[in-house]
Order: structure tokens, then C-alpha cells, then sequence
């Protein structure tokens, strides 16, 4: 533990040292100074432009699915920029590979914030690979808007991190809704967690301990990168697990459940919302299903997770009638998947931010309208923002489902809560929210 | 004791696929005495093909025979264009062109077959066995992998010790000239050496594949533990390859399972220096005469 962190802030270090260097390289360049005192837009956005960049694992390990993100982004932008931009701005998305290596990204947004000269980094993905530019994009003063991942560090201090908001529920009020929900309905459950090796299965178990760190008798993690799991889940299995809580990315859902049967291992299955699309898992599965089910999607069925956006399966939801228009329209290759929708709605956010920074906006414009009003907008979430002064933090909440036939099957109202000892509360204000008729938001500027 | 035993027998089948890549490694070894990095990718880009072939609804062994066909031709076509125009110049030349093959090989890939995870069948069921109430970790097709890599150990094992190609190959390897002299055709021996040590990292490449997920990269993690392996067979033994292969897979299974898996690429380097420490030639080599 000891030693990760202090790995982790040498990486910190070393990363900032690099950009330093890089930054006193090319220190003659900068801002164009017109020398007439009148105030020089920010970097990354003209009359009619504004850039903005993100980072993807479109290849490696991580991208299935991840790698649809930056596609649904595209998308919305697109029929934004169709519809008249965003007073008058087309929205310019960069998107640069990082394979889900923290090394890369740190190169690639190097070259997303030097070189392309962005206004803003939007949708980032990733807890490793978004930790390593984190710090150098605050020391930049580069907006660093709804960070594709559910850490904390992301929103819990925005004192340290000022320029960076988190979007998606954090990890541990998912751990805790989940630890909550079992503690609830499988009191006697023997559970065993799954965890991916990095703060993003540390802060699902923070949460869930809350409410059931009694009933948890084994934990386990995997290294992203190791494929083998068998040795983790024979672990599991020696413990006698009947319920696998699994804080993990989606192609090790597949894994697992493939050594699991492998080692005939049959607990129940929780998976985090993160690592449970049942279409992507479905579609890895399909082939080893041995002719017993009918539709890939269906070989999760009865494993619980959780939503905090409709997806695909909500088809009378008119967010997803919404996203179905936008991606017909303006989407690439494929269909509509959840990851697509997940950019979607991000984009979507993004767009309001903007227009709640104003007519003319600023890097700084846009993070101070966020924390003004970023908890009132109304969007695709099933919860609200918690974004304030005071908290980054993204969606507040919400709901346990069971799938069945690839559809979320709610087992609760939408949970909402906080980090900490905050208590569970149920809020189903925000999921009545329906988009306008034009698909595009109309945000009053916050000042 | 489930645990041990799930824990053993998974080490035991992924030792296997392990001991399949250093058997390649080292018959390249034997042939040429060099070392192939661009091993891994070119097992992939077979298992790929096998995989086409398997999607256009022909059977699993057809793919496989096509993978099989298709690293045998691939290992001689990289000899024949890639490493015969270096041939005669320092070993070091050709072990870099293969480090820059392995990146190209990544990177058509990449192109062709698109870089997302794909499930890959297996012939057999990917489903483990139970006795009584003890649940045997061991798959049919885990089964299939450690009997097909004994049966091509064994086969290597006849070939170099039994047969005249096998002499001439281990000749053309040992002393070009020398070779030359006595009438061996040098180069047809390192293009066979080469072509067969392609062979057999397509099996590697599919045997690790079967009931499990590919993309282009997967192959990249075998690599390091198959020279792992190959340096602790001491890289000129096949037996040693095969044996190294399934102590490799059995410790590092046990330290994923009963020490952490952050732990495992710690592990097999450990290993390495270890061997390379207090035995250099490998636990199984039988050549330090010729070391001077």
C-alpha cells in the first residue's frame, strides 16, 4: 500500500518534471499576445471553434468497449455542430490513443494540451492512466472536464484539484449502495470480492465494507494485463463464496466467468456498473455458451449491477429515443451501444457546461460555472451532479438491477448518497428529467 | 487443498502453453543460434487466421491445420526475406530485425484484425471436470494442451537426435563453414529450422488462445515467461524447454494465487536472474564444453 503510493507519487513527479522540461522547451510560444489590451480569448477556442481532446484505450486491453466512447462524444457533437453549435462554436473533438497506459497518456496529453493547444480535456479515461496527467493539467490550468472513471480523486478535494471534475458515480457510493443492497437482501451471503488492483477496487471495497465487512470472508485482485484469474478465483472458491462482488472492467467479467467454469465455480455474480454491459460481456461469452441460451446477452442473466443512465435496454426512455436520433444521424460505423450513450450523455453535459459559461467562455468560465450551477442541471443521470464549491464529484446516485435477456430489471428506486458516512437516501427526482425537443440543452449562462 | 489442486493444475496448463513457446524459441536456437523475438506475433497473426477461417463456418480443426500451415510458411518466408540478408553478420543483427518484426507484425495486425478482444473456440469443453464432490480444474481442452506439447517435444527430441536432418540442422547451427564442407546445404537447414520453429509457436499461439479471449497483444506476456522458460531449459534442450515451461506455470500460478498476481512478472524475473545467476547454461544444458 505504502509502496504503491509512494510509487505513485514518484510516477506524479516524474511525469510533472517531464512536462516542466517540456514546458521550458517550448517557453517562447504560448498565448499570442495582440498587445492592444484587449482580452485575448483562451487557448483552444476562437469565434467559431472550440477544441477540446480526450484520451482512449482505442487499442489494448481496455478497449472493448471504452474504445465506443469517444465515437458517441463524436456524435453528439456532430449533430450539435449541425444544429448551430454552441452559440456559434462548432465543438472540435481530438481523441488520442493511450492503450491504457499511463505512460502514453501522459505523452499524448502532452500533445493534446501543447501542441493541439485544446481548451479543455473532456472525458479522459481511465483511473491509472488519468492519475498520471492529472496533476499536470491543474498545474496548467486546463480544464479537466468529467473524467471517464469513478475515483475519488477526481471531486473529493477540489482545493488541491481545482481544474478537475469527476462525472459518473464514484466508486465507493457504488460500493456502498452495493454493500447496503447485500447487507439488505442476502444477509447471509458469504462474499468474496473481485477487484481490479488499483484505486478503482479499493475505493468499490471502502464502500461496500461500510455495510458488510462482516460478511466478506476473501478478497482477491487482479493485475489488468494478467488474463490468467484462475489462481484469484480458486482462491474465492477455497472460501466457500457464494456472492462474487467484482469491481472490474468488463473483459475480466468474461474472464471470470469463463474460469469459472473452468473450476466449477458457481457463487452468484455482482458486478460493478462499469464491468457489466451485458452486450460486450455477451458478445465475448457467446462462443463458449454451449448452444444452451438463445442470445448472447441473456448468458448474464441474474447477474445484479448497477445503472445510473438508461441504457440500450430502456427502450421508452426518451433519452435513449434521443441518442437513437443523434447516432442515425451523425454516428460512425456500428450500432448504438451502452458505451456510445455513455460518451453521449457525457457529451451532453459538456455542452451545458459550456452554455452555462457564457457567451464568451474562458478555461476558468467554464469550471466556475459548473460548480455554480453543475448540481441543477437536468440530464440523462438518474441522479443529480453533486458538483459545488466545495465537491467535484459527479452523478449522486444510483439503482441496483438485475439483467435478464441483456435488460436491467430495477431492484430499487434510484439510491442516492455521498462519500464518507453520508447516509442512503432514495431520490427519483432526477430520472424524471426529459430531454428538450431539439435534443440540444438551453443552460442560462451562470453569471 | 481444492485450492492447491485448482491452483497446481491451471499452473500445469499454462506451463504448457509456456513450454510450446520455449520449445520454439529453442529449436530456433538449435537451428541458428539466434534468438526470435518476433515469436509472439507471429503466433498471433496464425492464431488470427485460424480464427477467419473458423468464423467462415469451417471447423475448428481446420483452423488449426491452416494456423499450422500457415506459421510454417510464415517462419520460412521471414528467414528467406527478413534474416537471410544479415546472414553472416553478427548474431545481434538478426535478433534486432526481429524485435522490429515483432512491432510490424503488431501493427498489420492492428489493421487487419482490429485491435478489440475476440473469443477464440476450443474443440473441446472449456468446462472442468468433477470427481465426487472434488471439482477437478482440468478441461478437456487443458488436457488436449499439455499431451499436444509433450507429443511435439518428443518429436523434436527424434528429430534432432535420430534423424539426418536433425544432424544436419544441429551442423548448419554449430559451424556454417564447417558444415558447408561436409556437404550440408546451410541455408535450406536454417529456412527448415526457422519454418519448424514457426510451427510450433502457432501451436503455442493456439493453445493459449483455445477457450479464451484474443486480441492483437495477447501473445505479448508469453513471450517474456516462454524465454523465461527456454533459459531455464537452458535454451538447447527440449526436454529442459518443456520442463522449464511447467515449473515456470506452476510457481507463478502459485504466487498469483497464494502471493498476489501484481507479483507474477516480479516473480518470473526473479527466476531468470536466479538461473542466470548460479546455472548460465540452464538446468537441463549440456554443453559447457564448448564455452571457452
Amino acid at each position: 500500500m505504502q509502496r504503491t503510493r509512494r510509487f505513485r507519487r514518484a510516477t506524479r513527479l516524474v511525469g510533472l518534471l517531464t512536462a516542466g522540461a517540456l514546458l521550458a522547451a517550448c517557453g517562447a510560444g504560448g498565448r499570442p499576445d495582440d498587445g492592444e489590451g484587449k482580452t485575448t480569448p483562451d487557448v483552444g477556442i476562437t469565434d467559431d471553434t472550440i477544441k477540446i481532446g480526450g484520451h482512449f484505450p482505442l487499442t489494448g486491453v481496455a478497449a472493448p468497449g471504452y474504445s465506443e466512447i469517444p465515437s458517441g462524444h463524436k456524435a453528439y457533437y456532430d449533430y450539435v455542430n449541425a444544429n448551430g453549435g454552441v452559440n456559434g462554436r462548432k465543438i472540435e473533438y481530438v481523441v488520442k490513443d493511450d492503450a491504457y497506459n499511463p505512460t502514453n497518456t501522459s505523452t499524448v496529453t502532452n500533445e493534446l494540451v501543447l501542441k493541439e493547444e485544446i481548451f479543455g480535456m473532456v472525458a479522459g479515461l481511465g483511473t491509472p492512466t488519468h492519475t498520471a496527467v492529472v496533476d499536470f493539467l491543474n498545474a496548467e490550468k486546463v480544464p479537466d472536464l468529467m473524467v471517464s472513471s469513478g475515483s475519488l480523486m477526481w471531486g473529493d478535494d477540489p482545493s488541491k484539484r481545482p481544474w478537475t471534475f469527476g462525472w459518473q458515480p464514484d466508486y465507493m457510493i457504488e460500493g456502498k449502495i452495493i454493500g447496503q443492497w447485500v447487507k439488505d437482501n442476502m444477509p447471509d451471503a458469504k462474499v468474496g470480492l473481485f477487484l481490479q488492483d488499483d484505486d478503482f477496487g479499493r475505493d468499490g471495497e471502502a464502500g461496500a465494507r461500510k455495510y458488510i465487512d462482516g460478511q466478506i470472508v476473501e478478497t482477491v485482485r487482479y493485475t489488468p494485463g494478467n488474463t490468467d484469474v484462475a489462481p484469484q478465483l480458486a482462491k474465492l472458491q477455497a472460501a466457500d463464496v457464494d456472492l462474487v462482488l467484482g469491481f472490474n472492467v468488463p473483459s475480466y467479467t468474461a474472464l471470470s466467468q469463463l474460469t469459472a467454469m473452468k473450476i466449477n465455480f458457481k457463487p452468484k455474480w455482482f458486478y460493478s456498473n462499469v464491468g457489466s454491459d451485458p452486450a460486450l460481456v455477451g458478445s465475448l461469452l457467446a462462443r463458449f455458451s454451449e448452444g444452451k441460451v438463445k442470445s448472447s446477452a441473456a448468458l448474464l442473466d441474474g447477474v445484479l449491477t448497477t445503472e445510473y443512465i438508461p441504457g440500450v435496454d430502456a427502450t421508452d426512455s426518451e433519452w435513449l429515443k434521443l441518442w437513437q436520433k443523434v447516432w442515425d444521424a451523425h454516428g460512425a460505423e456500428g450500432e448504438l451501444t451502452n458505451y456510445r450513450i455513455y460518451g453521449m450523455s457525457q457529451a451532453y453535459t459538456f455542452v451545458q457546461a459550456l452554455q452555462a459559461a457564457g457567451d464568451d467562455p474562458s478555461r476558468e468560465g467554464v469550471v466556475d460555472a459548473l460548480e455554480k450551477v453543475g448540481a441543477t442541471l437536468e440530464g440523462p443521470g438518474l441522479a443529480p451532479f453533486r458538483y459545488s464549491e466545495e465537491s467535484h464529484l459527479g452523478i449522486s446516485g444510483m439503482e441496483v438491477v438485475r439483467l435478464k435477456d441483456g435488460k436491467g430489471e430495477s431492484l430499487t428506486p434510484v439510491l442516492v448518497t455521498d462519500i464518507g458516512d453520508a447516509p442512503i437516501t432514495e431520490d427519483d427526482s432526477a430520472a424524471k428529467d426529459v430531454p428538450p425537443a431539439n435534443g440540444i440543452p438551453d443552460v442560462k449562462p451562470a453569471s | 487443498m481444492q485450492q492447491l489442486l485448482t491452483t497446481a493444475l491451471g499452473g500445469l496448463t499454462l506451463g504448457a502453453v509456456y513450454a510450446a513457446f520455449a520449445l520454439a524459441l529453442c529449436l530456433i536456437w538449435r537451428s541458428t543460434r539466434i534468438v526470435n523475438f518476433a515469436q509472439a506475433p507471429m503466433a498471433m497473426i496464425t492464431t488470427y487466421i485460424a480464427l477467419v477461417i473458423i468464423d467462415a463456418g469451417h471447423s475448428y480443426w481446420t483452423g488449426f491445420a491452416a494456423a499450422l500451415i500457415g506459421g510454417l510458411l510464415l517462419g520460412a518466408v521471414v528467414e528467406r526475406v527478413v534474416v537471410r540478408p544479415v546472414e553472416g553478420k553478427a548474431e545481434i543483427n538478426a535478433v534486432i530485425l526481429t524485435l522490429g518484426l515483432f512491432i510490424l507484425i503488431h501493427a498489420v495486425a492492428g489493421i487487419v484484425f482490429g485491435s478489440r478482444y475476440r473469443s477464440f473456440p476450443a474443440p473441446f469443453g472449456v468446462r472442468g471436470l468433477t470427481v465426487g464432490d472434488t471439482s477437478i480444474a482440468l478441461t478437456g481442452f487443458g488436457v488436449f494442451t499439455v499431451v499436444a506439447v509433450v507429443v511435439v517435444m518428443g518429436l523434436l527430441v527424434l528429430l534432432f537426435r535420430y534423424t539426418e536432418v536433425g544432424l544436419r540442422m544441429r551442423a548448419a547451427a554449430f559451424n556454417q563453414e564447417v558444415a558447408r564442407i561436409l556437404g550440408v546445404k546451410v541455408g535450406r537447414m536454417l529456412t527448415l529450422g526457422w519454418a519448424l520453429a514457426a510451427l510450433v509457436g502457432s501451436l503455442s499461439g493456439l493453445l493459449i488462445a483455445g477457450g479464451s479471449l484474443v486480441h492483437p497483444a495477447y501473445m505479448d506476456s508469453v513471450v517474456v515467461y516462454g524465454f523465461v522458460a527456454a533459459v531455464l531449459g537452458g535454451l538447447d534442450s527440449p526436454v529442459g524447454s518443456v520442463i522449464g515451461g511447467m515449473l515456470l506455470g506452476l510457481s507463478l500460478s502459485a504466487v498469483s494465487g497464494y502471493l498476489g498476481s501484481e507479483l507474477v512478472p516480479l516473480a518470473a524475473l526473479v527466476i531468470l536472474m536466479a538461473v542466470l545467476l548460479l546455472r548460465p547454461g540452464g538446468l537441463f544444458s549440456h554443453h559447457a564444453e564448448r564455452r571457452v
